[in-house]
């Protein structure tokens, strides 16, 4: 099929993560428990509006694609995450671009995830 | 405007919570946190005081989060840990401890005051509070948690309470309420969670940044004090 027009294409924005967690977590298991949390904070409708994607997920540093007028929302929802696959994490977004390579660049580059040193 | 200092006047830490006071301090750093409030609840108290880890840019204040359900002992404790702590912090729940809290004005804070069938305000209260300047808690940590009827449940409360506090201005204030290192959350995010929660966003900036500042200077009160209302502002020889 034919890609859309870059002018009709859907405007996007890009979050930049690190998870925070007790544990090593795998891709599936964040996206089910992502997609979990937005439709149960905002409902089926708005977190559809959202159009929330996990793009890149790799040592505990990824990318959220949502709709540009939604960053609001998806944030929020985000933030309810409280458990992956039944281990304690926090989704910490690290900021958000218009391209997915700024994303990367200026804040995934050069940044070191944060590690929860034992008592 | 600048960049705005973002404070987290309630986190939990042993043995109230399950991560130590240094681990959360490390974290909320991370996130982007100016300052946290070590307020742990009052029947829960570490043997002996804990060294709170300070550094220039990074504060941790001293509090407490008082449980008690006798509002005439609660006055005891609040006049037995006021000059201790720099933040003091009631934990409500119920209609006789809600009032007795937002009629004291040594308190700065008042943490949940919903209970069974209210959201634990109502017009009189809400006078009281703005009269004695109590702050009036907004916890993240349980609409972290909870799911379905029970956030729905706690966010019809809430919107009662803004509603109240808008209409007779009570000082608002966001905090965490963590337990663990992994309730902590962004300030970004705290916001966003807030704004979709039904604050407007200048209201959710102010409580987790003006309001927790106006607390602490309140309860720091800087060399030329003398006592409410009378401060030394400029020494010199008048006479």
């Amino acid at each position: 099929m034919k890609r859309l027009l870059p002018s009709l294409r859907a405007k996007k924005r890009y979050l930049a993560f690190e998870l925070i967690s007790d544990g090593p977590v795998s891709r599936s298991d964040l996206v089910k428990e992502v997609m979990f949390s937005a439709s149960s904070l905002l409902g089926d409708v708005t977190a559809s509006e959202c159009d929330i994607r996990v793009l890149g997920f790799e040592d505990s540093k990824g990318i959220i694609q949502c709709s540009h007028t939604k960053v609001k929302e998806t944030r929020a929802s985000l933030t309810t995450l409280t458990r992956i696959n039944g281990k304690r994490a926090t989704l910490h977004i690290l900021g958000a671009s218009g391209t997915v390579k700024r994303a990367t660049e200026k804040f995934l580059q050069n940044h070191t995830v944060f590690e929860l040193k034992s008592r | 405007m600048g960049n705005p200092k973002f404070y987290d006047f309630c986190v939990h830490a042993v043995p109230d919570g399950e991560n130590t006071i240094e681990q959360l301090t490390v974290l909320s750093r991370h996130l982007g946190y100016s300052g946290i409030t070590l307020a742990n609840h009052s029947d829960k108290l570490p043997q002996s005081r804990p060294e709170l880890p300070s550094t220039n840019e990074f504060e941790v204040f001293r509090g407490i989060e008082l449980v008690e359900e006798n509002p005439s002992k609660l006055h005891g404790l609040i006049g037995k840990f006021r000059k201790l702590v720099d933040v003091l912090i009631v934990h409500g729940g119920s209609e006789t401890i809600n009032r007795a809290a937002l009629e004291n004005p040594r308190v700065d804070i008042l943490n949940h005051p919903a209970f069974d069938k209210s959201s634990g305000l109502n017009q009189v209260l809400a006078k009281a509070a703005a009269e004695n300047n109590v702050a009036i808690g907004l916890t993240l940590r349980p609409f972290l948690h909870s799911r379905g009827p029970r956030r729905i449940r706690l966010l019809s409360d809430l919107r009662a309470n803004l509603d109240l506090a808008r209409k007779y201005d009570v000082p608002l204030i966001l905090s965490s309420d963590a337990v663990s290192c992994f309730d902590l959350r962004s300030p970004m995010e705290a916001l966003a969670l807030a704004e979709i929660c039904g604050l407007d966003e200048h209201e959710a900036l102010e409580a987790m940044t003006t309001v927790p500042e106006r607390i602490i200077s309140r309860n720091r009160p800087g060399p030329g004090y003398i006592r409410e209302g009378i401060e030394v502002l400029e020494e010199g020889d008048f006479f």
